[in-house]
């Protein structure tokens, strides 16, 4: 038997964040931009000049 | 305690943050060690395996490369084949492949066992260096010397095809590795061209 | 001040009950039959180049095999899939949370956007001033209207991804709902969400390309293009993945009654699909100079194949519900006594599963695999690539939005399915044309075959390319695969087609009754026993296996399968050359 809701009742803190959507959007991006764009972008921004020896 | 039956159509009112049951949580326990098997496996193969695309990049200019591409072959030519140098460079050395629009330059003539630092670079568009039969492939971009460590392990008459598309004569752009035995044996005739040796 | 509907803005659905607001449902109808058109192109050129690639026929010239090669691209990956996104995003903000879109009218703007760009697109690859395949990689440069038109396109497609999230908001403010939104509009919002990283990236890339094609930037680094192409590229088939996900539960609901298990579990699934599934964009650049080890390995694996782990979530907790709404219906004999009974000849119910069973077994376990960083040496730009794509997005998300469709006729369009005895058949004749598509070409190659190119019998290269015998074979089972998939596909777009606009319009259901032209999840809507939630409970105390045995099977299955061919792979990589 499953108890009806109570109306009062406040979600844990995962069910809350995982219900901000803006909050998933902003780090859905920010890992992206971060991990593979940011991080790419200074993979090819460092690499050394070629000596062709 | 169970959320009430519903389907993912349904809104879900009130607290569903709830525990799983023992046979999902198994499936998830055994999936997230399964994931870490996958992700531990290419660390581990840079440690211990044999094949890794790591190399020793470097920027380039495309006509830099290129001119370096032909001193090289100049310096080790011990022959020709319908129009290209072929090249024999002595082992441990910087070997240079440039693709161009439409071919690869210059024929390499290398030895079984013996290892070579191979640098790759294209003169104009992006090409895609894909050894054959074998089924060695790396991207070929124009500004970027990708130079590999490589070792033959099979003598043969092997192909270099271009499988990155770039421009119209792109399915004409075929090359050529020539890998003599340890004896120093070729073991096709020229232009025989018969395939020895790597996978089916 | 909130902008309020007028009562004769809504209709309600005689089916479900819903409150459907009209201008979203024309909203829906409209980037539905555009992508149904985009899907005619598509699939017209499949059928050439499938008959071109097979070397024995080799239909088309060089230059048009290039040039259509490029068509199929943009109007599969880009038009046709993206248009019917947008249908999928207003329907699920709409009519599953009973509200009013937000700004219908800039929707309508949005569409126009997009097919302005989809038009321009259209135009520069067939008249031949964008030779350059739906990659465009610099240095090859097309003309910049080319560029032009899918920064139109994407600009409109990332708007309507706003007015999705702006029509949550308003949802939420005018509590249509109780609770938290439904699981189903979950997942189209993690596709909403993939889709702004997708198109956000599309605008990095593309509007710095399309001022070097006009003069204004003197080059674009090739390296760096390749990167953030990639990063909209892969990205956008990821947001298919969330797509087809979300429309796998929904529809397992509307054919079976299927259930969701565990709507933590589920939602950690999606929410670690939005956190790390764009970073595999990295797939692509695995062979590249461009980056090191440790960028390839981390982004490759999605961040330690955490997105991976949702896909395997997924993967059980869909079939799982099915299995359950179809215990607590009273389909409990044996392990898959579910199974058996369940509706086969509903193509909306045939086509999900067939999608989940192919993007599970081929495309996931394909794809995972060649993405690992050495794998991909024996893998990179030959045809096994798209030998596994077409797995996921074809035969995965393509064929979850067929199924869809079956269900989208008569409860949007309210008509019935025209041709509904080939209608019943029509998934199993895509299914099975593409799995031997997809088994043809990543056979081919792996004996080396390359991807994007006119003519392997190498006639006018300077050396000749001996491949295989067996190689004329693989080709030959995917042009005999392609032409089914293509009949497949012909088919569905004629019965859409039909039925949309020429179909028998839909009056009253009467439950229980079959009619043709009507899924039986319309004329027999899945009903769960009334003692349902305590027949769950009691199967989640009781059973060694749990409450769906039958799917644990399954998965064990697919998880045997998965570890065989993943490590075949490393066998045979082992065996090449010494390289590093």
């Amino acid at each position: 038997m499953t108890d009806p809701p109570e109306k009062d009742e406040t979600p844990p803190l995962m069910q809350r964040l995982f219900d901000n959507m803006f909050l998933l959007l902003f780090l859905g991006m920010a890992i992206m931009l971060v991990v593979y764009t940011g991080w790419g972008l200074w993979e090819v921004a460092t690499m050394p000049q070629g000596t062709l020896p | 305690m169970l959320t009430k039956v519903h389907t993912g159509l349904d809104p879900v009112p009130g607290v569903w943050w709830k525990p799983a049951h023992r046979a999902e949580k198994i499936w998830v326990a055994v999936a997230f060690v399964w994931c870490m098997v996958l992700f531990a496996m290419m660390p581990l193969w840079h440690w211990r395996g044999g094949q890794n695309p790591a190399g020793i990049r470097t920027r380039v200019k495309p006509g830099d490369f290129y001119a370096r591409t032909m001193e090289f072959a100049k310096q080790y030519k011990v022959g020709e084949d319908r129009g290209f140098p072929i090249v024999q460079p002595p082992p441990g050395s910087d070997v240079y492949l440039t693709g161009l629009t439409f071919q690869w330059y210059p024929i390499l003539q290398l030895v079984k066992g013996e290892r070579y630092r191979l640098h790759m670079s294209s003169l104009d568009v992006g090409h895609g260096f894909s050894l054959f039969p074998m089924n060695v492939n790396f991207q070929v971009v124009p500004g970027y010397d990708y130079a590999l460590d490589v070792t033959p392990n099979a003598a043969g008459d092997f192909r270099i095809i271009c499988n990155e598309f770039c421009g119209i004569g792109h399915h004409t752009m075929v090359g050529r590795v020539i890998v003599l035995d340890e004896k120093g044996q070729a073991l096709s005739d020229n232009p025989g061209a018969r395939i020895l040796g790597g996978r089916p | 001040m909130t902008v309020t509907s007028a009562i004769g803005d809504f209709r309600t659905c005689p089916f479900t009950g819903r409150r459907i607001h009209r201008q979203a449902e024309g909203l829906v109808k409209a980037n539905a039959v555009v992508a149904i058109v985009a899907l005619l192109i598509g699939a017209t050129a499949a059928l050439l180049l499938v008959l071109t690639r097979w070397q024995a026929v080799h239909l088309l010239p060089a230059v048009w095999y290039y040039r259509i090669l490029g068509v199929h691209g943009m109007n599969m990956l880009i038009f046709f899939i993206i248009y019917f996104e947008m249908a999928v995003l207003w329907f699920c903000a709409t009519a599953l949370l009973n509200s009013r879109p937000a700004a219908p009218r800039f929707g309508w703007f949005n569409f126009g956007l997009m097919l302005l760009g989809a038009l321009i697109v259209e135009w520069m690859q067939w008249s031949g001033k964008a030779d350059t395949l739906y990659t465009s990689y610099p240095p090859l440069k097309a003309h910049p209207a080319f560029y032009l038109g899918v920064i139109l396109f994407a600009v409109g497609a990332l708007n309507v991804v706003g007015q999705f999230f702006a029509t949550l908001v308003i949802a939420k403010r005018e509590k249509t709902y109780e609770g938290s939104m439904p699981l189903v509009v979950y997942g189209a919002m993690t596709a909403a969400i993939i889709a702004v990283i997708t198109l956000v990236h599309g605008a990095l890339v593309y509007i710095p390309t399309f001022l070097w094609s006009i003069g204004v930037l003197p080059s674009v680094d090739p390296q760096v293009y390749r990167m953030l192409w990639w990063a909209l590229g892969h990205s956008s088939q990821q947001i298919n993945v969330a797509a087809m996900v979300a429309i796998w539960y929904m529809l397992a609901a509307l054919t079976v009654g299927g259930v969701v298990l565990n709507e933590k579990v589920s939602r950690t699934a999606f929410v670690l699909y939005i956190l790390f599934i764009s970073m595999a964009s990295a797939h692509h650049l695995l062979v590249d100079p461009g980056f090191g080890p440790a960028w390839k390995i981390v982004n490759t694996s999605y961040f330690m194949y955490m997105a991976v782990l949702a896909s395997m979530i997924h993967g059980f907790t869909v079939p799982a519900g099915m299995e359950l709404g179809m215990r607590l219906r009273g389909y409990t004999q044996g392990l898959f006594g579910w199974l058996r009974k369940a509706p086969w000849g509903d193509p909306g119910f045939s086509g999900m599963v067939l999608s989940v069973i192919v993007f599970g077994f081929v495309g996931g376990i394909t794809g995972v695999t060649i993405g690992t960083e050495q794998i991909n040496i024996m893998v990179h730009n030959t045809i096994r690539v798209p030998g596994h794509f077409h797995a996921t997005v074809v035969s995965g998300t393509a064929m979850a939005f067929m199924a869809a469709t079956y269900y989208l006729l008569p409860l949007v369009f309210r008509r019935k399915v025209a041709f509904w005895p080939a209608a019943r058949w029509q998934p199993y004749l895509f299914a099975l044309g593409m799995l031997l598509v997809s088994m043809g070409m990543t056979f081919a190659g792996s004996f080396g075959v390359p991807r994007r190119h006119w003519d392997i019998s190498f006639s006018q290269a300077p050396f000749d390319v001996q491949f295989n015998p067996a190689v004329d074979l693989m080709l030959a089972i995917m042009g005999i695969g392609g032409i089914m998939a293509v009949t497949g596909a012909l088919l569905f777009i004629a019965i859409a087609v039909k039925s949309a606009f020429f179909g028998e319009p839909l009056g009253t259901i009467t439950p229980g009754v079959a009619m043709a032209g009507v899924p039986q999840g319309l004329t027999n809507p899945p009903v769960h026993r009334p003692d349902a939630d305590a027949i769950n409970e009691e199967l989640h105390r009781h059973g060694a296996l749990g409450p769906t045995p039958g799917t644990v099977v399954l998965v064990a299955v697919f998880f045997v399968a998965f570890v065989v061919y993943y490590f075949t792979n490393w066998k045979l990589l082992s065996v090449l050359w010494k390289i590093g």
